[in-house]
């Protein structure tokens, strides 16, 4: 441990299992998971599409916003960061819905206001990604960098490995990461149109698996130089790549997924044989989970550390996916352990494994992230237990 | 930073050059600079990736796109909106009364990162590809972020680019940017793809970027000319016969153009030739570089709530 390694000082989530990451890590562990719902938010009009949504009474824009504010004060208040120091930090949010659910709200809202009407045509008022930041950054008064990685589903997971980057060439000082997605018509509609919706259940590595189910969240990790406090994980690792074969798929031979793990592991000077565990990324789709799969099994081979997709309990939470999945992972480790991957059943025989189907105790040593998304992206990390 | 070369597309439509171009025309079709730039259609592609690629390949032209070859090469792409130009569209087939018929195409589109995984494959780069957003600071950060991997060493050259695209109407459009008449000065609302190839060491080259500095409102005119003196001192100390030039961005009000010009510098408002969008600044920082040789410059804008940037660079002498 040095001054120029990269600890996580605190973190915060808010998903389908609860409105901490704490709470939501307590309930995975005890297995209080239930599946994916029909769709109850006012401004969602097909309630075919089961979802992980988050309960919340009232409208869905000040849902919204008060899942993005919890995750930040869960967050704050672990690190115990103190107004200079919140004010210092730079900020990388991860979205691509940002808060274009104002659209889809103010246009459902239209509707029902006045009914018999032709409906207006939808407005766009949203000010794009960058606003969610802005937003932020107000409300806390944080006056270092800001920006917004607008990048599907690794949008947050690789706003945390260049804020890592960052910080550990003494360009900031330090890094909040928000990871923020509401549930939008767009993107449930989106991925049907896709055939990459399973309406009946997510099935993570299952031979079963007919697609992914969308969840939605916000969760915030906050690095820091140094270690400081009681932080206890350290990052390293940290690997960004943009495979150009493919817009949708990271190709099924596993070859990239492997390539990109092995970087990972290489930078952060991790042998194989050291991973405690894997928080795979998992969506349950047939490319995802046979790319993923295959390159996991080509990188451990007969060592494979158990394997874990978090998407079975919470759903694809999309660009928020990296800070929500790595918040809830940790709240995991704060309790001793690694959760069990929900919505197995069968293993498929392309893959060769089965995703971990209990409860283990989280031991120290190295944590592997992985999350694959659309245009190519690939991002990984280790967290470091000490 | 030495940049290595600049490209720069306004909503004429017209590469490197200005052309007449009014908003209520807008926007024009892209087509026929697809075909000039690319040298064939993109038929599946959306406007806003077609813009991308274009932008992206008129900054490579002087270079070739075998110049990539063999370095690890960036691509830092900032929009402040992103792809409402598909996004619309989807999601009034999704919204429509008894069901619409959404397009997978136009979802996959819609994606703000399909247009630099676009562009990347075009140019043959796997490495860093980052989508960037951040209103109209979206093309200051992407250009500190490329300037940071390329000071560690992490890359050779990074490709750095704005593109925002015009969406009807005028009015929902000025409202996406949080315009109103007291935060901008009295333009149209136009659209651009410019882009910069920037490297570590090249010697060849239309000039410099030295810094990409942010800060929150408090900063004012005075400092930031203090803070140009120590650049242009640091980095051009036998520069004495350069232009000195202020680009405004569009926040920048007719005020501060006073106080720059009562202070020496020529002002380079280049906002007519591309009118308002989020990522402006790259057009009129690629244009200066290619426009105007011999000039030290400030490109200095800000956001509504106050936090700005300022770009410091210098043009190579004639």
């Amino acid at each position: 441990m040095n001054d120029g390694e990269i600890y996580v000082r605190g973190w915060g989530a808010v998903t389908s299992l609860g409105w901490s990451a704490a709470e939501a890590a307590r309930r995975l562990i005890a297995g209080e998971v239930a599946p994916a719902g029909a769709c109850v938010s006012s401004h969602l009009v097909n309630r075919d599409f089961k979802a992980f949504e988050v309960a919340y009474n009232g409208n869905p824009l000040d849902k919204a916003m008060a899942m993005l504010w919890s995750a930040l004060d869960e967050a704050f208040a672990m690190a115990r960061l103190s107004a200079d120091e919140i004010a210092e930090s730079s900020l990388f949010v991860g979205t691509t819905g940002g808060l274009f659910i104002r659209n889809e709200y103010e246009f459902t809202e239209s509707v029902r206001k006045n009914p018999g009407k032709d409906a207006p045509p939808i407005s766009c008022r949203n000010r794009g990604p960058g606003e969610v930041a802005d937003l932020i950054a107000g409300q806390y008064g944080i006056r270092g960098m800001a920006m917004t990685f607008s990048m599907a589903c690794v949008s947050s997971s690789h706003a945390l490995v260049v804020a890592a980057d960052l910080l550990r060439r003494g360009k900031i000082r330090r890094a909040v990461i928000v990871g923020f997605e509401p549930l939008l018509n767009m993107t449930l509609h989106g991925f049907a149109s896709l055939l990459l919706f399973d309406y009946d259940q997510c099935r993570p590595f299952c031979v079963r698996r007919a697609g992914m189910q969308i969840g939605e969240g916000a969760g915030v990790i906050l690095l820091d130089r140094g270690k400081s406090f009681s932080s206890k994980y350290r990052i390293c690792g940290g690997h960004q790549y943009n495979d150009i074969k493919s817009m949708t798929s990271a190709g099924i031979d596993g070859v990239t997924v492997s390539d990109v793990v092995q970087h990972s592991l290489n930078a952060a000077r991790v042998s194989a044989d050291d991973v405690v565990a894997i928080k795979a990324h998992g969506t349950g789709t047939r490319d995802n989970d046979l790319s993923e799969g295959r390159g996991l099994m080509k990188c451990f081979r007969e060592k494979l550390p158990p394997v874990v997709s978090l998407k079975g309990a919470i759903g694809h939470t999309l660009g928020a996916a990296g800070a929500v999945e790595t918040a809830l992972w940790l709240s995991c480790c704060e309790e001793g352990v690694i959760p069990r991957s929900f919505g197995f059943s069968q293993t498929d025989p392309e893959i060769g494994f089965a995703p971990l189907q209990q409860n283990i105790a989280a031991r120290n040593g190295a944590y592997l992230f992985t999350f694959f998304g659309f245009g190519g992206t690939c991002s990984s990390y280790l967290m470091i237990k000490e | 930073m030495p940049v290595i070369s600049a490209g720069y597309i306004g909503p004429s439509l017209t590469p490197n050059r200005h052309a007449l171009w009014e908003e209520e025309e807008l926007p024009l079709n892209v087509d026929e600079l697809v075909n000039e730039v690319m040298g064939q259609p993109m038929r599946r592609a959306g406007r806003f990736i077609k813009m991308v690629a274009c932008g992206g390949l008129t900054c490579l032209q002087s270079v070739t796109l075998d110049y990539l070859r063999g370095k690890r090469t960036g691509i830092f792409l900032a929009s402040g909106l992103g792809n409402v130009d598909e996004i619309l569209p989807f999601i009034t087939e999704v919204f429509k009364h008894g069901g619409g018929f959404p397009s997978p195409n136009q979802f996959a589109n819609s994606v703000s990162n399909a247009a630099a995984f676009v562009l990347a494959k075009i140019c043959n780069v796997t490495g860093t590809v980052l989508t960037v957003s951040q209103e109209e600071l979206s093309f200051e950060s992407a250009l500190w972020l490329a300037q940071s991997y390329l000071e560690c060493g992490d890359i050779d050259l990074a490709l750095v680019g704005g593109c925002d695209i015009f969406t009807p109407t005028v009015e929902e459009y000025r409202e996406r940017l949080n315009l109103c008449c007291r935060s901008t000065r009295p333009l149209p609302m136009g659209e651009g793809s410019s882009w910069l190839l920037l490297g570590r060491n090249e010697k060849r080259g239309l000039g410099h970027i030295f810094a990409v500095d942010f800060a929150d409102g408090k900063v004012g005119s005075e400092s930031l000319l203090e803070n140009a003196r120590t650049v242009f001192q640091d980095h051009c100390p036998s520069g004495g016969s350069l232009k000195k030039i202020f680009l405004p961005g569009f926040r920048i009000k007719a005020d501060e153009l006073n106080f720059w010009q009562q202070k020496g510098w020529a002002i380079d408002d280049y906002l007519p030739c591309c009118g308002i969008h989020s990522t402006a600044a790259a057009f009129g920082v690629a244009r200066v570089f290619r426009e105007i040789p011999g000039a030290f410059f400030i490109h200095r804008n800000a956001q509504v709530s106050g936090r700005q940037a300022a770009i410091f660079g210098a043009t190579k002498q004639p």
